[in-house]
């Protein structure tokens, strides 16, 4: 006995046989249970799940909806008067001043400081965080949060109006060592909290910056 | 109280970011596992999906609610994968020979089912993939699909066929392979 073929049996998953198909099928088991098969393949393809996109997903494209308009309330940056800063910038500026305070902008200057690294108005907000107890407590804590956040950037951009301040973008080598030292931050900051988008943001978009610069610079033509 | 979705999508048109976001979080995952599935890959995946909401959120001003707006965002969000790829005709390397099987890690459940099923849509020629997601995960007709990709009614059936036959040879490879190695087999 000849079978029907393979296509042939894809088609009547969806259209009536026809009367030699319908006598084939009625005595044929192999092709019954082939067009069984394929009505358990249609089935399941229909039930496939939704996709999760990636976890930077939403970062990325809140960056592009900004820059091309879409987007019209200001955000963070632009509010602080810094939108024309370098995105790599304001990631260092995010996350290493946000962990260290003016120790940061010191870092980046070479300039000495007296403040410790990790201050007590860190140490004070972490404890907060902690013994938060109720969603209003988190949010209020949030809140004082992106105060200190709001007034450490402000630092940092006095920092960057300084004449004398920082020569990181315009040669290679302090560019990646600049990088290295906000990917490094940025991973800290990550470890101290896994599960914060904020932060494993910013070191998506450091790291984002490392590979770009690192192809520029394989890429000499393109240097700057 | 949740806000409505006319809410939401007058306050998105408007640019307003939290507005945005709440219908990103409503509509990612639909969006990303069409454009996924179209894509074949990834990166592409994530490039194209996002291309997608760009051009939503651009468009929104002149949705009208004619269509539901979770459909509405669907067909942007294919539209904008079909045209990714075909301006990148990046996807020549899953126009080659066919595999004889989808390797395997012996295992059970739904989700294997699942993953293999991906897997096997990632290896089907670019223009049956397509056809088959529209038709068979998407449920399109085959005017709809006619009307998308801009081929007739009876190509697009006969894609679909030759897509699902070629599925069906991938899979019952792999079911017997998962037999060789003493996993259950699942029914398809």
């Amino acid at each position: 006995m000849e079978h029907l073929n393979a296509e042939t049996i894809a088609r009547l998953v969806d259209e009536r046989p026809s009367s030699e198909e319908r006598t084939h099928l009625e005595a044929c088991p192999v092709c019954t249970s082939e067009l069984e098969a394929y009505r358990s393949q249609v089935e399941a393809l229909g039930g496939l799940p939704e996709i999760l996109p990636p976890q930077n997903d939403w970062r990325v494209l809140e960056a592009r909806m900004r820059s091309d308009g879409l987007i019209k309330d200001p955000g963070l940056f632009e509010r602080l008067g810094l939108a024309h800063t370098p995105s790599w910038m304001k990631a260092a500026a995010a996350v290493l001043l946000f962990l260290t305070g003016t120790g940061a902008g010191a870092m980046m200057t070479g300039e000495s400081t007296d403040r410790p690294l990790a201050d007590m108005a860190m140490m004070e907000q972490a404890a907060m965080f902690a013994s938060s107890q109720s969603v209003d407590e988190a949010a209020s804590a949030v809140r004082v949060a992106e105060q200190n956040y709001v007034a450490a950037l402000a630092r940092y951009r006095e920092l960057l109006m300084q004449d004398g301040g920082p020569d990181i973008g315009g040669d290679p080598i302090s560019r990646m060592a600049a990088l290295q030292t906000l990917v490094a931050a940025s991973q800290a900051a990550v470890r101290q909290a896994p599960a914060d988008p904020y932060f494993n943001g910013l070191l998506a978009s450091a790291l984002g910056e490392r590979e770009a610069t690192l192809r520029m610079v394989s890429t000499k033509d393109n240097w700057f | 109280m949740a806000q409505s979705e006319n809410e939401l999508i007058r306050r998105a048109a408007d640019g307003d970011a939290r507005a945005i976001r709440s219908l990103y979080d409503r509509y990612a995952p639909r969006v990303f596992a069409v454009v996924r599935r179209i894509a074949g890959d990834d990166d592409l995946a994530q490039d194209y999906a996002q291309e997608a909401w760009i051009r939503a959120i651009r468009a929104l001003p002149s949705f009208r609610g004619d269509a539901r707006f979770s459909t509405w965002l669907h067909r942007i969000a294919v539209n904008a994968a079909l045209q990714a790829l075909r301006k990148a005709e990046t996807r020549k390397k899953h126009e080659g020979p066919e595999p004889e099987h989808v390797p395997v890690a012996p295992s059970r459940g739904d989700a294997l089912l699942q993953k293999q099923l991906e897997r096997a849509l990632d290896r089907l020629p670019e223009g049956m993939r397509q056809v088959l997601i529209l038709h068979d995960v998407e449920g399109y007709t085959h005017e709809e699909i006619g009307d998308t990709l801009g081929v007739t009614s009876g190509t697009s059936k006969s894609q679909l066929f030759k897509a699902r036959a070629k599925m069906r040879g991938m899979l019952a490879s792999l079911d017997g392979a998962m037999q060789e190695h003493g996993a259950e087999a699942w029914s398809i």
